[in-house]
């Protein structure tokens, strides 16, 4: 089983980098520190700890792909640059097992790197605070570690494609910043252009779904059913043309579409959408890797 | 069923949008027999690097069929790199492993059951520097570490690109032992080099790229003469002018320099029947020296570039008297 020989590997040459730790570090640095800042600044008295736990899911949307884009994006055109990939290539391992056992390796290790820094900023949330819903707890760190797979197997892909570093983190950047500030500034922008107005209160529900299609609005979606209130995007840009005070209650998904949520809206289908967002890019990656000269 | 064989395999790197299109290895017929040490000589940029890429399926050909140990490559990928060993150019290690656990898990990939100490002892590397990161080491160390994990599982084929680059005397005379060891054990050994000592030193057959294109092959002896550059021997004498060599059998060229005269031969025989035939003209002759064409020359004139090599260039004393 080759796969797992080079899974094995690379998690073990992984886990040896400085800068997985460091990222890994930072993380939960920067988690604690906003949620200290974030709680200091308000009345303690009525939060809740599943309150805080929206924080975490709030900060992950900007940390975990950041994290997971920069361990991944080095996986295979790294080695192609410092040349160990052909060594790795002369003994029996095919480029299929090459790809897909870097995945893998490098699944574990953001797997490993998020669920440690989840659990240090659950465990400060649980002292500071109120312990969350145990429930809740477990759905999010699931929510979160399959978030960093996807973008893992998004930055594997990328890495198997290119043939410079450069390149490499050229389309994760882009590719970061089209899922965080482009994408559902141009759900907005197609839902005008399709119904003649910005989507309001209420909505079409394949407005909805399209915004859940990017890796970060299914990660929205997933999350935001094991907090307390509504996840907003990392960065707003106002496209929707929702009232100042709209409640949390008129903001809820149920109270936008009309009817009952359709299948596409539920969570077991932006898992699954994270799950191809993992699989797809590297799959591509994959399969122009193959066919070039390494 | 030869180890190597390619069948009119070409390579050409397109140059992108812009660029001019380049070929690296035009129309190849390769031939390397089994267990035979088969030394692959070239200038920098023939196209020898590019052939073994090709070989281990680093690289696809543009046209053309490669063989190894009876598989052909493309048809069936990694069909026999468990009995392959190599040390590919421009490799590099897991530099935060250390040169123990590199070799490691080159003997698990292999599922070989090879003690790790056994190999780092046979290419020279020291248990305490085996225990170091790879990423410590110098080009020698790095370069006796991959020859260990070429080593690894008992191929049946090596094939070593520029093996020698790095590696100080001791390490090259290693290097060299290894290499005639594993064919004595019934390996095929493929040899790249632009260092034509080693080349000369360790192989059977020789093969010249040139250009791309194998420009001769044979043994070092056979390429010598059907190069014809032949050796030379040279004459210090009280009176060169006097003396007439004429068109005799086996001397191609006699050039006269001050007290010295220059013969140059096509058959070495024809050193000793000129020196004993001066002596019995009773020429006084002061000094003799022979010089047999290095494999410097040989290839400056497959590959028609005079200046040769700058370390290899320099014809070697054969016999100074």
């Amino acid at each position: 089983m080759t796969l797992a020989q080079v899974a094995r590997k690379d998690f073990e040459d992984a886990v040896r980098s400085k800068m997985v730790w460091g990222i890994t570090a930072v993380f939960v640095g920067f988690m604690l520190f906003v949620m200290l800042a974030a709680m200091g600044s308000s009345d303690t008295s009525d939060a809740t700890g599943d309150a805080a736990l929206g924080l975490t899911a709030q900060l992950s949307q900007l940390f975990v792909p950041l994290i997971a884009l920069i361990v991944g994006y080095m996986a295979v055109v790294g080695e192609r640059r410092s040349g160990s990939l052909r060594v790795l290539l002369s003994y029996p391992h095919s480029r299929r097992d090459v790809v897909f056992g870097k995945l893998a390796g490098r699944s574990l290790v953001i797997a490993l790197a998020l669920g440690a820094g989840s659990v240090a900023s659950i465990l400060v949330i649980a002292l500071l605070v109120a312990p969350p819903d145990p429930g809740n707890v477990v759905g999010l760190l699931a929510s979160i570690v399959l978030f960093g797979v996807g973008f893992t197997g998004l930055a594997v892909g990328i890495s198997a494609s290119v043939r410079t570093r450069g390149k490499a983190m050229a389309v994760a950047i882009g590719s970061l910043l089209v899922f965080l500030l482009v994408w559902d500034a141009a759900a907005a922008g197609l839902y005008a252009v399709v119904t003649g107005s910005l989507p309001g209160l209420h909505a079409e529900a394949w407005f909805f779904l399209a915004k859940r299609l990017s890796p970060v609005g299914a990660f929205r979606a997933l999350a935001g059913g094991f907090v307390e209130g509504q996840l907003s995007p990392f960065v707003r840009m106002g496209l929707e043309d929702l009232p100042r005070d709209a409640s949390a209650e008129q903001l809820a998904l149920s109270n936008r579409v009309d009817g009952p949520l359709p299948f596409y809206l539920s969570e077991w289908f932006a898992a699954a959408t994270l799950a191809f967002w993992g699989a797809v890019p590297a799959v591509i990656g994959y399969l122009r890797f193959e066919r070039s000269d390494v | 069923m030869p180890a190597i064989r390619t069948d009119g395999l070409t390579k050409r790197y397109s140059g992108g949008v812009l660029g001019t299109e380049v070929t690296a290895i035009d129309d190849l017929d390769l031939v390397v027999r089994e267990g035979e040490v088969y030394g692959f000589l070239g200038p920098n940029g023939a196209g020898k690097s590019t052939t073994i890429d090709v070989l281990l399926d680093y690289a696809r050909p543009t046209a053309g069929t490669v063989e190894v140990l009876g598989h052909e490559v493309q048809a069936n990928p990694g069909a026999v790199s468990d009995r392959v060993g190599v040390v590919p150019e421009g490799y590099g290690l897991y530099e935060r492993l250390t040169g123990r656990r590199n070799l490691e898990l080159a003997i698990d990939w292999q599922s070989g059951t090879d003690d790790p100490d056994r190999l780092l002892d046979r290419v020279g590397l020291a248990a305490e520097d085996a225990s170091r990161p790879v990423g410590d080491y110098s080009k020698g160390m790095t370069q006796r570490l991959a020859l260990a994990m070429a080593l690894s599982g008992d191929p049946d084929l090596l094939i070593l690109d520029e093996p020698s680059s790095g590696l100080d005397p001791n390490g090259i005379r290693r290097l060299r032992e290894i290499v005639r060891e594993e064919a004595d054990g019934g390996t095929t050994v493929f040899f790249s080099s632009h260092v034509l000592s080693q080349v000369e030193a360790v192989c059977d057959r020789v093969g010249i790229l040139d250009d791309g294109d194998l420009v001769a092959v044979d043994t070092v002896e056979g390429l010598r003469e059907a190069a014809g550059a032949s050796s030379t021997l040279e004459l210090t004498v009280d009176d060169p002018e006097s003396i007439g060599l004429g068109s005799r059998d086996g001397i191609s060229d006699v050039e006269i320099r001050g007290n010295r005269l220059r013969v140059t031969c096509t058959d070495s025989r024809a050193k000793a029947r000129t020196v004993a035939d001066l002596v019995e003209r009773g020429h006084d002759v002061v000094d003799v020296g022979s010089e047999s064409a290095s494999l410097a020359e040989i290839f400056a004139v497959y590959t028609n570039e005079s200046d040769g090599q700058s370390d290899d260039a320099e014809p070697r004393p054969e016999v100074v008297a």
